[in-house]
Order: C-alpha cells, then structure tokens, then sequence
C-alpha cells in the first residue's frame, strides 16, 4: 500500500490509531525507502525538541513568576480596571515590567508617558500664544476652544496641510460611546492630546507635551513621536473596538460627532 | 474555580508551565523581551478568566491559546499606534533582526524562525510542545486539516533549510 506523507507524519507524531499504525509499520518493513523517511521525521522532531530545550532550563524572571500566583503589580492594577480591556492590560504590565528596570526599548512603553504628562494648568495656556486653544470647561475640566474644536470638528485624519494649527491623528468611540480624536498642535512646543466630544464641546482628556521639544523645534514630527506615548496610553486605555476608518469619520463629521449609544 | 486551594493548585501549575509558556512565546514573537511582557500579560489574563477554564482541557493548551491571543491584540495595538500621530513611521521597527539572522549559520532556531508564521506555530506546538493535532488546531483557532496541512508545509521547509541525515535507520 502507499503511505501518504501525512500519514507518515501522523505516525511519527503519535497521532495514528492502532490499525493504521500497523499499516505504516507493515509498510515500513516492506520498502526501505518508507523506513528512511520515517526516520528523517523523527530526526527532526528530535532536532526541534533539542534545539528549544534550552529554554526551559532558563530561570523564570520573578515577574512572571508573581503574575501567575496573582501577585504582580498589573494584576493589582487590573483589578481596578474592566478585566476585558485588553490592551490595556498590556500597558499596565509593560509598567510594571519597567519598575523591574528593563532596559529601554524601541517599543515605547505608556508608562514613561506619565512623566510627560504636564498638567492640564495654565502652564498649557501658556505655550500658545497665538491663541487660546484649550480653555476652562463648564463642568471644570478643560475644552478645546476656537481653532482646535473648529479643527476637532472638521478635520478629517488625512488631511496634514502644514498651515493647521492643528492637526488630528486618530478618530474612535470610547467605551461610552463618545466620539474621540487626538490631535497635534502645530507650535513649535509640540504638543499632542486626546478630546472626547462632550455635547458641543471637545473635552480635553490627556494632553502632552515633548519635553525634547525646544530643542528640537524645527522638527515638529520628531518632537510629536517622543511624546506620542503618553496620547497612546489614554487612547488605548478608552478605545472600543477599531479606530475610524475615512469614512466612518466623513459619517461622524456629517453626525456632528454626536455620541453613538451602545447597543 | 470555588475555592481558594484551587486557585492556588491552578496557580502553581501555571508557574510550572511558566517555561514552556516563555519557549512558545519565543516563537511566536521573537523578540525574548517582548516574549516575557506577553507570557504576562497572558497569566495575567488567564488569572482572571480561571472560571472560562473547562477543567478537562489541558491547562498548557489553554494558556497557549489565550498568549497568542495576547500576541494577536498587540500586534493590532502596534499597527494602530503606529497610527495616531506618525503614519509615516508605521512599520520602521521589522526588519532589522532579520540582517543578523544572514550572517547566522543555519541552526534549528533559524530555520524555524524563518517560516511564516502559520507553519511556525504549527510546528513549535506538535514538534516542540508536543501537543496532539486535536489542541494544537484548538490553540490556533483552525481545523484539524489546515494544522496538519500547515504542519506538513512547515515540515518540508525545515528538512530543506537543515538538511537533516538521514537519521539512525538500521
């Protein structure tokens, strides 16, 4: 009879009931060449398995050795916030992965973005003096105002002209429906933030700004990906499901951003 | 999940799987520090869900399954900040192992390494992991036919790329 090559496979990998088995066995001791094949199956499961044995003989970091007995800092740090939100999660233990002083990586963790962060005072109002973008809101937090909530409103996200004052980077829906976008304002102290619409206005929700930003203010787009991980972080702690595409944002825009209730 | 022994029995468990999870990660993600944060995340995750767990599965295929389904979220959180303020960045950090790799001599991990994912995973689960088809497909979400097909594939590659002997047959 022919062996197939996946039943040979099946075989080598325990896979083959007691009749078949038999069956490649009574083949094999027929034609030699089976036999060889076979053989060179085993051989490579064989090389696999030595070739990642190693690993396992590694020491576990501590870290992972407290997450699994529900005693890592992001466990505790989870627990506070919904357990489904996923990326979330890993934003959290990338945190507290840092703490345990990982080296510095290309990936930019959101927990740096904290030391970014600059508080949302008048320090902001300050830096832009070609207007007062961000102003006092009425329920206490702070509004986008004049040329950002023209800009929040109507700009789409691929639309970069170098004359904005600002431009919008991505649109979503937050966990309770609101419209968000981020946006960066094009000063030379970069700056980049998060809005969510409020009613009519555009609430503003994290706001950063590169601390590397003087120094490299003839260079907006270097200065807005250094502080990019402090708007990510809020971005993917609230977004829900898959950001807005062209034109879910040409609908929203002609919806007036208005809030999608939840089904 | 009623008690807190049983918790804790699980717990264990998971830390003694906690190596097989971190050589699975590895060849999902390459990267070993990216590998560890995501072998986190996974535990993290299946701390929380321990009640989703049918206590007749397999743990390890079960982990497998909720870490590479950790991995997939990241890669989509990847794309999409790549997204918010710098489209024209997107994409700059792959790539840049894979120079070092040309300079390598063909060795187990390299050959593994360089097929694509599907048969990667395929393999790293029944060859490495030694899971049967049956979990293997349950961990990659596909039937019984695409693992073994992309078994078979990865297979044949990989005695290509390793040009293995033909084994000790007498």
């Amino acid at each position: 009879m022919t062996i197939s090559d996946e039943m040979l496979m099946a075989y080598v990998d325990g896979e083959l009931d007691a009749a078949s088995r038999a069956s490649v066995e009574a083949a094999m001791q027929e034609d030699p060449e089976i036999g060889k094949r076979v053989a060179r199956q085993r051989a490579l499961r064989e090389t696999m398995q030595g070739a990642f044995a190693a690993v396992l003989n590694e020491p576990v970091p501590d870290r992972l050795i407290d997450a699994a007995r529900g005693r890592g800092a992001a466990a505790r740090a989870q627990t506070a916030t919904t357990p489904q939100s996923a990326v979330a999660d890993l934003s959290l233990s990338r945190e507290a992965a840092r703490r345990k002083k990982l080296p510095a990586r290309r990936w930019q963790p959101a927990a740096m973005a904290a030391s970014l962060l600059l508080g949302l005072g008048l320090g902001f109002l300050v830096w832009h003096r070609s207007g007062v973008l961000i102003q006092p809101g009425a329920g206490g937090g702070l509004v986008a105002s004049a040329a950002l909530a023209e800009a929040l409103s109507t700009q789409l996200s691929d639309d970069r002209a170098a004359d904005r004052v600002a431009v919008t980077g991505l649109s979503f829906r937050n966990k309770s429906g609101d419209y968000c976008r981020t946006f960066s304002l094009n000063e030379t102290n970069a700056s980049s933030g998060l809005a969510c619409r409020e009613g009519t206005d555009w609430r503003i929700e994290a706001l950063a700004q590169s601390p590397r930003a003087a120094a490299n203010s003839g260079n907006f787009r270097t200065a807005a990906s250094e502080d990019s991980p402090a708007i990510r972080a809020a971005v993917e702690g609230s977004i829900d499901g898959e950001p807005l595409d062209h034109a879910g944002e040409i609908a929203a825009r002609q919806a007036g951003w208005a809030a999608v209730p939840k089904r | 999940m009623s008690t807190n022994d049983s918790v804790e029995n699980v717990q264990e468990q998971i830390v003694a799987l906690l190596p097989r999870l971190r050589r699975f990660a590895r060849n999902l993600v390459r990267n070993p520090h990216d590998a560890d944060d995501v072998v986190q995340i996974a535990v993290e995750r299946a701390l929380l869900r321990l009640d989703q767990w049918r206590s007749d599965a397999r743990l390890d295929s079960w982990l497998f399954k909720i870490l590479r389904n950790a991995w997939i979220d990241e890669v989509r959180a990847r794309a999409r900040r790549a997204k918010i303020l710098m489209p024209e960045e997107a994409g700059e950090q792959i790539g840049e192992a894979t120079m070092e790799r040309e300079m390598e001599r063909w060795s187990a991990e390299t050959a593994l390494s360089r097929l694509p994912e599907d048969q990667r995973l395929a393999v790293s689960l029944v060859l490495i992991e030694g899971l049967s088809y049956k979990d293997a497909a349950e961990v990659l979400d596909v039937p019984l036919g695409t693992l073994t097909s992309r078994l078979a594939r990865g297979r044949e590659a990989l005695q290509e790329m390793l040009r293995l002997p033909e084994g000790d047959v007498s």
